[in-house]
């Protein structure tokens, strides 16, 4: 099982505002918000925080089939580039990487080094870029391969005989993926 | 205000996040936040302020859990405003 998350770090910067008022405090614990207040760059720290919990949320409910939105719940630690995530019960590690334009995060229920496929999108329009996803996605697996998504809207792998764990994201003008 | 006013308030607010013009042109109670209009999660955040904003309403942890779809989010502010 695995979840990830990427934040193309411009879309960040254009659709979304961190500093307006309530906005850290809806989203972010009191030991969170001090990562970012003492971080270096606080921008960077906010989105990092934020794909640490999605890509927990995204694990989290391959396990536990529900949707919600409660992301403050999702408690982040962090030691470098290594993060953990608690939620109730569940925990789990994040690895994380940030470059210049993008932050990627990997959820996993162990250790691992972080495996997800980064691509920046060749089309336009966000149902165009969808589709360019899962078109990588398929040609890295062979056509066999289907992707299908769930009640809960938890994408899967299925080749005809076997389902597989995988995780998409996409924003902005990237989009990542995982197989577990 | 009635459903209709509540519905278009709603969607007045929820416009600037969509990434499907379809889906928000047919948008009804049904309609999903993330399945349906492909809103960002990041901007559903967004959203739930420019509710708070917009009805002069606070919404806690346990009201944003459910704030998924048209129909949570008119009960949601609908609640609220009777309190």
């Amino acid at each position: 099982m695995v979840g990830n998350d990427i934040i193309d770090l411009n879309e960040a910067s254009r659709a979304s505002n961190w500093q307006r008022p309530r906005f850290l405090d809806k989203l972010f614990s009191e030991q969170e918000q001090a990562y970012i207040n003492s971080a270096e760059n606080a921008f960077k720290m906010v989105w990092r925080l934020w794909s640490m919990k999605e890509a927990s949320y995204k694990l989290y409910t391959q396990i536990a089939p529900i949707r919600f939105y409660n992301p403050k719940a999702f408690q982040c630690t962090i030691n470098k580039d290594l993060g953990t995530v608690k939620y109730k019960n569940f925990y789990c590690f994040v690895q994380s990487k940030i470059t210049s334009n993008y932050i990627i995060s990997e959820a996993r229920l162990k250790k691992q080094k972080l495996n997800s496929e980064i691509i920046e999108f060749v089309s336009l329009g966000y149902s165009r870029q969808s589709d360019e996803l899962k078109a990588k996605l398929i040609d890295s697996l062979g056509s066999k391969f289907r992707l299908e998504k769930n009640v809960f809207d938890v994408p899967i792998l299925s080749n005809g005989k076997e389902l597989f764990h995988v995780s998409l994201s996409h924003h902005g003008r990237y989009g990542s993926y995982v197989r577990a | 205000m009635n459903k209709e006013e509540l519905i278009a308030k709603l969607k007045t607010i929820i416009a600037p996040y969509i990434q499907d013009e379809k889906a928000f042109k047919n948008l009804s109670e049904d309609t999903d936040f993330v399945k349906d209009l492909k809103i960002n999660s990041a901007n559903l955040v967004d959203i739930i302020l420019d509710i708070e904003d917009e009805f002069n309403i606070r919404l806690e942890n346990e009201d944003m859990e459910k704030m998924l779809d048209v129909k949570s989010a008119m009960s949601i502010v609908t609640s609220k405003l009777a309190d």
